[in-house]
This record gives structure tokens, sequence and C-alpha cells, in this order.
């Protein structure tokens, strides 16, 4: 039998049924967890963006919109959103351009090749192999800017500050990176359950 | 639509990396141009996708209980029904007037659009639905207006749901980087944010926000802030009323 869909456990969520939360976690509780821990970049930090986020999920199971995206972009924005609120209200946004910084050429992202780590699911592996991809293959300035935007949660504005770059050429880069990735992933967004 | 320099904003809007300023502006445009609101989801989806680049970490083993005694604690809100009529209602004709001249800027608007939606009960033409919801008996009306001149507001807040609609009347936008936002006062305690919202150039506009849970104000009142809002008033309101029935 095909394993239920995710938005079926979505459903039973709305419904107060904890066994689904506990389904959903098994199934994103790690690519949620890994993302908290590239923003926030200490792993207690990382554990309480995921029980946060997991409880908003939880509590708001009856806002998840199938026809925005996947359970799995849902969790992700919810995941960056409480991880970057964490970052602020710490104030450790510089610790995360000196991670940046030192992470000169490698980036915020992992490196290529580092995509198969143990995950579940042929498609997560796919995604994360294509997504770690589509960024490795971008130029690095554009990649940089796009990264510090999602990773460090930087405004245009603060990123040419850090970059000591012209607004405009921020803007650009930023703009001519997001539209390679629009492309390169067009296959996994017409594909739904990502 | 000529000469749109605003498809340039989509990408840094959907990765959140708009100045505030420059956001505000946008997001005016948004309600107007479906050219950009289809780009921004667009790439939305690419932004939903990034988090899969992020060095794979195992969470620590303890993280997964404590979610599920949070859980256990704290039951989903709107359990019992996913969309009750009313706010099918709201959202229908939020939709409609939404095609003309109606913005909305609360997610919880668009949620509750959405789930609406959703959920394929939902008749275009249902004022009907939209009247008996507004007469059910849970429904408090607030009256907003500065001296019986425009512009005035009316809201619904139907407590069932916590919910509050509100509808504006010849209340032209907020200048740029200001925005408007709308508060719930007790007799006695500081403000509470309902949240913020603008108007579309015609100064009319349909807005869902939601109430905090538990409280019961007296009054509701609309002030000018700076955009993204403000933690208490900055300034003096212009607009006031009090809360009635319900
Ligand atoms: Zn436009």
């Amino acid at each position: 039998m095909a394993s239920e869909p995710d938005r079926a456990l979505v459903e039973r969520m709305m419904g107060g049924d904890e066994r689904a939360l506990a389904e959903v976690y098994d199934r994103h509780g790690g690519p949620a967890y890994s993302l908290a821990l590239a923003i926030v970049g200490e792993r207690a930090d990382a554990e309480e963006v995921v029980a946060d986020a997991f409880g908003q999920v939880w509590r708001t199971a009856a806002q998840f919109d199938p026809s925005r995206g996947s359970v799995a972009a849902w969790l992700a924005t919810i995941t960056r959103t409480r991880a970057l609120d964490l970052l602020r209200s710490r104030r450790r946004r510089a610790r995360a351009l000196e991670r940046a910084a030192r992470a000169d050429t490698d980036g915020l992202a992992a490196p290529l090749g580092a995509a198969d780590a143990p995950d579940r699911g042929v498609q997560r592996q796919d995604a994360r192999r294509l997504v770690t991809r589509s960024l490795a293959e971008l130029p690095e300035p554009q990649r940089r800017v796009i990264e510090l935007a999602y990773f460090g949660g930087l405004t245009q504005t603060e990123i040419a500050a850090e970059l000591q770059e012209p607004l405009g050429t921020v803007k650009t880069r930023m703009r001519a990176g997001m539209e390679k990735l629009r492309g390169s992933l067009a296959g996994l967004l017409a594909g739904g359950e990502a | 639509m000529t000469d749109h320099r605003w498809l340039e904003l989509a990408a840094p809007y959907a990765l959140g990396a708009m100045a505030p300023a420059e956001r505000a502006g946008f997001e005016a445009h948004l309600a107007e141009c479906a050219t950009c609101r289809s780009d921004v989801q667009s790439f939305r989806d690419v932004v939903g996708l990034l988090g899969h680049a992020a060095p794979a970490a195992a969470p620590p083993s303890g993280v997964r209980e404590r979610i599920l005694r949070d859980a256990r604690r704290a039951r989903p809100l709107g359990t019992r029904r996913r969309v009750l009529p009313w706010i099918a209602a709201a959202a229908a004709v939020v939709l409609a007037l939404a095609a003309g001249y109606g913005y909305w800027s609360a997610r919880v608007a668009q949620t509750a659009l959405r789930t609406a939606l959703d959920s394929a009960r939902v008749r275009l033409d249902s004022a009907n639905q939209l009247v008996t919801a507004i007469l059910d008996s849970t429904v408090g009306t607030a009256d907003l207006a500065a001296t019986g001149k425009p512009p005035s507001m009316r809201l619904f807040w139907n407590r069932a749901r916590n919910v509050i609609v509100v509808a504006a009347f010849e209340l032209p936008p907020a200048p740029a980087g200001r925005t408007y936002q709308l508060w719930a006062i007790k007799k006695g305690q500081a403000p509470v944010s309902v949240g913020t919202f603008n108007t579309p150039p015609s100064g009319r506009a349909v807005i869902t926000l939601r109430m905090p849970a538990g409280f019961k104000p007296d009054l509701s009142a609309v002030t000018e802030e700076p955009a993204g809002g403000s933690p208490q008033p900055t300034q003096q309101p212009f607009l006031v009323g009090a809360w009635q029935g319900g």
C-alpha cells in the first residue's frame, strides 16, 4: 500500500489526530531541523525552532492550502520564518554573517555531493540533489546574495552593505539568480510533493 | 502594465529580502496586478524548495517527544469544523471585491479565502450567505467613524471564529512607507493590535483580521503607523467606535 499522502496527514491533524503529527514529524522533522540549523547555527536553537515550528503546524493545520504548494514547502516556510525570528531576536545575525564570510567559497548551502546523506524517500533525495546542484551551478555572486537572503534573512540593502557592493548590483544578481533557479527547478515545481 | 518595472521586485519580495519601505509600495501594486501576483507565487515556489539546500543534520531524539507532548496541551485551531459557512461567505465576498477594488493584507484573510475555495462549497453569488452570517447571534459589530464624515469603517466580529471582517469606505491608501493599524481596546488597558492593512486608491476594501484570542474589547480604533505596524499606537486614532451586540 502506498503511504498516506502528506496532505491527508494534515487533514487528520486538523481533527486533532496526534499520530498524524508524529508521522508528519517523522517525514519532515529531519529536513526542518537541517534548515533551522543552517540558519541559526546552534543545535539547541535549532531544536527550539523545530519544536516551535511543529507546534505552529499542529495548531494551524487548517490553514494549510494544497493549491499553494506541498506540505514540505509549507513546513520549510514556517521553519525558516521561526528560525529567522530567532536569529533576529537574539541578534545573532552578526554570527551568521561571519559564517557566511568564512564560507566564502562554500556558501551556506550544502556542498555538492553532500545531498546523499541518509534521508527518507527517493523523491526527497531527488529534490535535495536538484536544489543543491541548481544552487551550485549559479554564478557565485548570484548564489551568494540568494543565500544571504534565504539563510541569513538579510534584505537587499543589508546584503549590499555586507558585500560592499552597489545596491543595484545586488538586485540584479538576486533577480538573475532566482530566475535561473525558477528555470532549473521547474520540473520539481510541476511535480508537486517535493 | 507597460514598462513593468515591478516585475523586478517579485523575486526579492518572495525571498523576504525587500527593504520595508519598498515592500509597502510593492504590496499596494500586488493588490491590483495579477501578473506580479503570479510572478511572486512562482518565486515563492522556488523559495519553498531552497530549504533542501541546507546541509543534512539529524535532530536530537528528544525533539519528537517534546513536540507530541506540547501538542497534547494545545488543540488545533478550528478543529471541529473546517470551514464555517460564515468564513466561506466572507471569503467569497472578499474574492469578488478583490477582483475590482478589494485589498487585504492579512495572511489570515488569504488563508480563510483559500480554505474556503478549497471546500468547493463556495459560490461566488453568496451574498445571501453573508447576510445570514452577519445576522448570526455571535456576530458583534462596530461602526468606526471620525465625526460622521468619511472615511468610515464597519467591523463584523464573529466571536465563534474570532475573525473580524473589516469593510472600509472612502479611506485613501496610507502614504508610502506607512500602514493602517486596527486596535482592540478594553477600557483601562493598553490597546492590542488586531493587524495592519491598507486600501487601494478606490478607498474601499474588505479585510479579514483575527482578534487576539480571548480578548473582549470595548472599542476599536484605527491609526496610521510606519509600515509593518507598531506595538502600540504612535498617534491619536482617526477612527474610533464601540463594539455592539453579539
Ligand atoms: Zn505588476
